[in-house]
């Protein structure tokens, strides 16, 4: 996918670069209002990443601008701002979805991957991983022919887990994806494991390879066996 | 006491001492002036008398004629006889009745006798005079106390009605509200410097506190930078190769401090925020629903502690903010659980006025002025100290009272929605 990621914050930008970039993601920055008016009016793209305050320019006009030449990009707000106008104001401009600085960069990846799902025409609503299908629409897993039956929390995780497949997640940011960041469970990660036990035992049992790797101390890692 | 009242006593106590006094003398001189006048007329007479003795020879007649009344009698010569005045009453025959009167009596010799001479002359005149004086110097002082009385009432609460619009906005007077204190317009002196003085001290203090408000929100906005930046590196870090055991907590300790770090940061700009009065977008929320859902978001807390949850909810429709319900009852249910034990016990009981949530915990009371205060916390809390001060700030905002009481070893927070609702709907005007 081809991703635009406007942030003034330069060692910011570089962290999410170095994160999307593999796997045939293209991304491109720009680092103030100026240059980032530039390449939305001239390219297009799967996503934009947007932080609002930019030297030059307020980020919410970017959007407008977006929107106003009828650009189908996906938007992602990612803000210190932590307003709820702003977070409504965003939605309202047609954001696709809001992030709050700061963030886990796995939570980026799986808002980001989300939005360019819903945004792209072809093929749609399935998420497929080897032997691993999941049609987002239906809420269903299939490995291979098998359906497979997950909870809530196991579909999330999983639907997580894939979107940041050959990365290590952390156990503070799987925490976060499964039940926000209103709740501060940064005492009690021990209960993730069994979520993700849960999880990987109803995967191995389907017929599915064992692509959750345990990173002792960091968190996990859904990786291609 | 208020002022006017106190004022009111001063002057009529003053008044009414004055008032008495100086009736007291005025009756006294005008009492004196006329009873001196009549003596000099019992004294012309008398000299009449001697005067008609002197020429014939003889007493004049004895008798009574108009209000004055002459008798003689033969006295023995011998006697010590004095001349004098005094008070009697005497029978006014052209009246036909008794009337008092001031009498001289006085010596005359009538060929050799003596004889004493009685010259009475009628008091009723001057007793009258008197009378109708003292009458109208009576009602002129009832009359002044009343116009006192009335001035004072009607003039000085007049007068006085600025100063009690001042006092009434100094008391209504805060921080976090956006509206001034208002001058109000007066024609006196003092109370325009006092309003002025007011009016700016208030503007001073809100500048101040405006200044100190900005300085939090802006600190804490540079800060989520660098936490994000702190945040994505370590990120970076953990896809860079394998770790260490030992490699792998210090990152995850990391983790949690700049977790940490970021949540308090976030408080800190939701308390201001709060405080700022700048939470608008209010909907009728279903809070018996959102209990439920936040339970349910807590379930797997709960069954790690091993907590036994009871709720008992009735339908109940609030309007308020959205996020800030959410974090109302955010804040309430994870209080409950944090501070609880394992095999713990939380109940929350919500009914039309009122939502309580109990739990079980340590087995003293916290400091019921102090729960709610910013960072306090007990030693044995991990948390921030700050939920309880953000709970109670949402319910300030909304008017609504949130009590902590220690109960049969229950830590048990209230709410009471009964005066905010009040409020709010006299604000839409239903």
């Amino acid at each position: 996918m081809k991703i635009l990621l406007i942030e003034d914050e330069s060692s910011l930008r570089e962290s999410i670069i170095t994160y999307f970039t593999d796997e045939g993601n293209i991304c491109e920055t720009a680092a103030d209002y100026k240059s980032a008016i530039e390449k939305v009016n001239i390219y297009n793209y799967d996503c934009i990443l947007l932080d609002l305050t930019l030297p030059g320019g307020d980020g919410m006009e970017i959007l407008r601008a977006i929107k106003k030449i009828n650009k189908k990009d996906g938007v992602l707000i990612i803000s210190a701002r932590h307003s709820l106008d702003d977070k409504l104001d965003g939605l309202n401009l047609g954001a696709d979805d809001y992030l709050v600085k700061p963030f886990h960069l796995s939570e980026l990846k799986a808002r980001v991957t989300a939005i360019v799902r819903r945004k792209s025409y072809n093929g749609s609503n399935i998420i497929t991983f080897n032997e691993i299908h999941i049609d987002t629409q239906a809420m269903s897993v299939k490995i291979g022919d098998n359906v497979l039956i997950l909870t809530r929390k196991e579909y999330d995780l999983l639907v997580y887990f894939i979107a940041n497949h050959s990365k290590v997640t952390t156990k503070s940011a799987i925490a976060e994806h499964l039940w926000g960041d209103e709740i501060d469970l940064s005492d009690h990660f021990d209960f993730i494991y069994t979520h993700i036990k849960n999880l990987r035992k109803k995967l191995v049992e389907a017929g599915c390879k064992d692509y959750i790797k345990s990173m002792y101390g960091v968190g996990y890692k859904f990786e291609n066996v | 006491m208020k002022l006017s009242a106190k004022y009111n006593r001063v002057t009529l106590i003053a008044s009414i001492i004055v008032f008495v006094f100086t009736g007291v003398i005025y009756y006294s001189v005008i009492h004196y002036i006329l009873t001196d006048q009549l003596d000099r007329d019992l004294e012309i007479e008398e000299d009449e008398i001697v005067a008609y003795v002197q020429t014939n020879g003889k007493l004049p007649q004895a008798g009574s004629f108009k209000e004055q009344k002459v008798s003689y009698h033969l006295i023995d010569p011998e006697r010590d006889f004095e001349r004098r005045y005094f008070y009697n009453d005497y029978f006014n025959e052209s009246a036909q009745k008794i009337e008092p009167g001031r009498s001289l009596i006085s010596t005359v010799k009538v060929s050799g006798k003596l004889y004493s001479v009685t010259v009475t002359k009628s008091r009723v005149e001057s007793e009258d005079l008197v009378r109708i004086i003292v009458l109208i110097t009576l009602s002129v002082t009832i009359l002044l106390l009343i116009t006192l009385l009335l001035i004072n009432r009607f003039i000085l609460n007049n007068i006085w009605k600025p100063f009690y619009g001042i006092l009434l906005q100094m008391k209504a007077f805060n921080l976090a509200d956006k509206n001034d204190i208002r001058i109000e317009s007066t024609k006196i002196d003092e109370f325009a410097e006092l309003n002025t003085a007011v009016a700016t001290m208030s503007l001073r203090v809100k500048q101040d506190y405006r200044e100190l408000k900005s300085f939090t929100d802006n600190a804490s906005h540079e800060m989520m930078t660098p936490l994000a930046v702190i945040n994505s590196k370590l990120d970076t870090l953990i896809q860079t190769e394998t770790f260490s055991d030992s490699q792998g907590e210090l990152i995850e300790d990391i983790y949690v401090a700049v977790g940490k770090l970021s949540r308090l940061n976030q408080t800190l700009l939701m308390l201001a925020k709060i405080e700022n009065n700048l939470i608008a977008d209010q909907e009728m929320i279903p809070l018996d629903n959102l209990i439920r859902q936040k339970t349910r978001q807590f379930q797997e807390l709960l069954q790690l502690h091993n907590i036994n949850l009871r709720t008992d909810l009735a339908h109940k429709q609030i309007n308020m903010n959205k996020h800030l319900a959410d974090m109302l009852i955010n804040n309430l249910l994870s209080n409950a659980i944090r501070h609880n034990y394992k095999d713990g016990q939380i109940f929350i009981q919500l009914n039309d006025s009122q939502l309580i949530v109990s739990n079980t915990g340590l087995d003293t009371a916290l400091i019921a002025d102090k729960v709610f205060e910013r960072f306090y916390k007990n030693t044995a809390s991990e948390g921030m100290g700050l939920g309880l001060a953000i709970s109670n700030q949402i319910c300030n905002l909304y008017h609504f009272k949130l009590n902590y009481a220690y109960q049969n070893s229950q830590h048990i927070f209230t709410v009471s929605f009964l005066e905010g609702e009040l409020q709010s709907y006299s604000k839409f005007g239903v």
